[in-house]
């Protein structure tokens, strides 16, 4: 088989699997019930399954092992607050969101607070929220098509051919078995990628990699993962990494000769660290001779110490800048140590595709252990992942070194130039193609089970919302279904367009968001939490757990949160493109768009933005009290349970309401 | 198959009743203080674990500067796994606690409805 041939094969058993159960689903498949929230009988293991399927996206699965190998320490934060999210799910919000019951977070604001006007606000927050977490999702599909295929299809770019393709698979199996069908693959799809970051440590761990030239001689010891030793041995020297400067740049001598610092530094652990240091210093030096002035150059380069910059700032120059794997402060400095964990322990609780999934489970006892069950999965996940990333820092620079790496990333210095590759190249590394496959087949089971519970989410927010409760009430279960099947896929093609305008020049000097941004996946997923933790994390809190909230105080909320992300968002956008300049902007313009994560500021705004117009309008829902009985009761739970009906009835049943 | 029961569900401004299961208003909002007194006490406990790693790492250079095993500081080993064994630990303990409320109010609604009934079988 040739090179990426297995990987091939596997993607398509898995596509193949997906769409045999969709079809399978759908027999099961009558009711809006049925359609959007699988009959409301889904068990907590199953549901917990589903729902780490649903939140391990292309960003966890390439993207926190990737984080790790490029960053070290912030990179294995980043995982820690996606877990750690849903402790605010479990704590705050499971359990009461279901006891409301109803079908999606537009139904739960209409419940609580009344009005028509509010559930066409969260609908507009919802369809904000999954359309920003769709872009990276599309983007992944895109960029892992190309390192996997690598080449395209009826004349398009890699690129295209992977967000098309993907979009169009995700398209027809939500349509056909909703969220039946939706919730049965993404179980299945979780434990693909499950099982494919598990073995990949556990094969870097027993069996090892030995380093071997091109004609297959050894060359160099047989290397197996020990966490605290690779820790130890990659952090004894200053984090290196790849970066990428102007020929013009390199022509000076006091920047060659920190490139030549890194660079033997970066051969340093190798068996023969002046041939390495020779063949990579000849590369660079040949692409400056050849290159334009402006002509870019892929070197090594010492990483820098955000948290440490700032002291050595204070301190006038008393504490290095040097930047260690296994210390804070490559990524964050002291003010996005805390706003990015804040995004992202509040931004898991706002996203609607996790949210509806909460109304699967039959009671909410059973919300509950469904998120402790996915604390432990998604737990276990995120242990592995940066253990994963540690191995791949030391497994890749050997193979890189040897000149056996494989040729579909590129490397500098025995590092990868792109840091989004690391899964596939180090399981090709440590387990041949086989792994390779498994992994790019987990890759592809991440996108589709995220876009699939975002395509639902969307199709809900507009089928059941809108459709459903104001163009035709009247409407049959078959004319909602249609509709619920007709809105995923005109989701899927706007996320199909979505994708394919990424890549697009739209900024000062043809910058693109692609260029804009380095690690674009993590940032965007970012900002997607950011929107979901300002729309609705505040609006669920107080409605849940102040009686006192009030239509018009929860819609100041929505729009100062949500409104408030998205406009940073935008602004942040504008500035990485150029279009937003600190000579040109007012201060306080600069201020905002430099703000990665906007959470910090926007949700507590919008927190006190609804206790304030709470306070000042008073407007209680007339029923208020039948709503809280509605959401802090359980006398339904007991009847279901007196009369045997709050068991999980499995996903092969129909009908239910 | 044969057809499960419907609960006709009975909804006023002071209970909700399904079938023999009454909530009033004054069993729900006693449960509701005791439950948003375990959600806020855990809520507060898991913010300021979570919260004080950013502050530790900003203001202690001894969390993320002392090795204490291979290449483990106090940062990388709670990040990388502590942290996880404290966040299962919270949502299992809460999870528990949370049912053992839910059970309160069964016992109370119980409790409300049978008084109800003897009532009514008093004036009888």
């Amino acid at each position: 088989m040739g090179l990426n041939s297995i990987a091939i094969t596997l993607v398509i058993i898995l596509v193949a699997l997906t769409v045999a159960l969709s079809v399978f689903s759908r027999r099961f498949t009558r009711t809006t019930a049925d359609f959007y929230l699988a009959g409301r009988k889904v068990g907590s293991f199953a549901n917990a399954s589903a729902i780490s399927g649903d939140y391990l996206s292309a960003a966890s699965f390439l993207g926190v092992a990737a984080a790790v190998y490029a960053s070290g320490l912030d990179g294995v934060w980043y995982a820690a607050g996606f877990a750690g999210g849903f402790m605010v799910v479990v704590l705050f919000i499971a359990s009461p969101l279901r006891r409301f019951g109803e079908y999606t977070v537009p139904d739960f604001a209409f419940g609580r607070f009344g009005t028509n006007r509010m559930r066409l606000v969260a609908v507009v927050g919802v369809l904000a929220t999954s359309l920003f977490y769709m872009a990276p999702q599309m983007y992944g599909a895109g960029t892992t098509w190309k390192v996997l295929v690598g080449s395209g299809l009826f004349g398009l770019s890699a690129y295209n051919t992977g967000v098309i393709i993907v979009g169009a698979i995700i398209m027809i199996y939500v349509a056909v078995g909703g969220m039946k069908g939706t919730t049965l693959n993404q179980i299945i799809q979780f434990w693909w990628l499950a099982f494919a970051m598990i073995l990949t440590l556990l094969v870097a761990t027993f069996i090892g990699y030995t380093p071997k030239d091109a004609d297959g001689n050894k060359v160099g010891e047989l290397m197996r993962f020990d966490y605290a030793q690779y820790l130890e041995g990659e952090s004894q020297g200053y984090l290196l990494g790849p970066a990428s400067l102007t020929v013009a740049e390199l022509k000076d001598p006091a920047v060659m000769e920190k490139v030549e610092l890194a660079m033997t530094e970066a051969m340093r652990p190798t068996n023969n660290p002046e041939a390495g240091y020779t063949a990579e210093m000849k590369k660079i030096n040949d692409a400056v001779a050849s290159g334009e002035d402006a002509d870019k150059v892929a070197v090594v380069a010492f990483q820098k110490n955000k948290l440490n910059e700032l002291k050595d700032e204070l301190l006038g120059g008393a504490v290095a800048k040097g930047q260690f794997f296994n210390q804070p402060g490559h990524r964050y400095d002291g003010f996005n140590q805390f706003s990015m964990v804040l995004a992202l322990v509040l931004g898991t609780a706002g996203l609607p595709h996790i949210l509806n999934r909460y109304y699967t489970n039959p009671s909410g006892a059973a919300a509950r252990r469904s998120t402790f069950w996915v604390l432990v999965f998604i737990g276990v996940f995120y242990i592995v992942s940066p253990m994963v990333g540690l191995a791949g820092r030391s497994m890749v620079r050997a193979a890189a070194q040897a000149g056996t790496a494989p040729t579909s990333a590129d490397y500098v210095g025995g590092l990868l130039v792109k840091s989004d590759a690391l899964m596939p190249t180090l399981a090709r590394i440590v387990g041949g193609e086989v792994l390779m496959g498994i992994v790019a087949a987990g890759a592809f089971a991440a996108m589709f089970s995220t876009l699939a519970g975002l395509l639902i989410a969307s199709a809900s927010a507009v089928g059941h919302d809108v459709y459903e409760k104001y163009i035709k009430p009247d409407a049959t279960e078959g004319q909602k279904v249609f509709v619920g099947k007709a809105a995923v896929v005109f989701f899927a093609l706007l996320a199909i367009t979505i994708g394919l305008l990424i890549p697009a020049p739209i900024g000062a000097g043809g910058k693109s968001l692609v260029t804009a941004f380095p690690a674009l996946i993590a940032m965007m997923v970012t900002w997607a939490f950011a929107v979901g933790a300002g729309a609705f994390v505040p609006m669920l809190l107080t409605g849940i757990w102040w009686k006192g909230t009030t239509e018009r105080g929860a819609i100041a909320g929505m729009i100062v949160g949500g409104g408030g992300s998205v406009a940073i968002i935008v602004m942040n956008m504008m500035n990485a493109l150029g279009v937003i300049t600190q000579a040109e902007a007012p201060g306080w313009v600069w201020w905002l768009a430099s703000l990665n994560f906007p959470t910090v500021f926007t949700f507590p705004a919008a927190v006190i933005a609804i206790i304030l117009v709470s306070k000042i309008d008073g407007q209680l829902p007339k029923n208020v009290d039948e709503i809280w009985m509605r959401i802090h009761g359980n006398a339904h739970e007991r009847w279901e349970k007196e009369h045997g009906l709050d068991k999980a009835s499995g996903l092969f049943t129909s009908g239910s309401k | 198959m044969a057809t499960p029961p419907s609960s006709e569900a009975t909804i006023t401004s002071t209970y909700i009743r399904h079938g023999d299961h009454v909530d009033t208003i004054e069993s729900v909002d006693i449960v509701f203080r005791e439950q948003r007194k375990l959600s806020f006490t855990y809520g507060f406990i898991f913010f300021a674990v979570t919260l004080a790693v950013p502050a530790l790492t900003v203001w202690v250079e001894a969390w993320w500067k002392t090795t204490i095993w291979g290449g483990f500081t106090w940062n990388y080993l709670f990040i990388s796994l502590l942290y996880y064994i404290f966040l299962w630990t919270m949502a299992w303990t809460y999870s528990k606690k949370a049912d053992t409320l839910d059970l309160k109010l069964a016992k109370m609604a119980d409790k409300i409805t049978a008084d109800v009934a003897a009532t009514a079988a008093t004036e009888d």
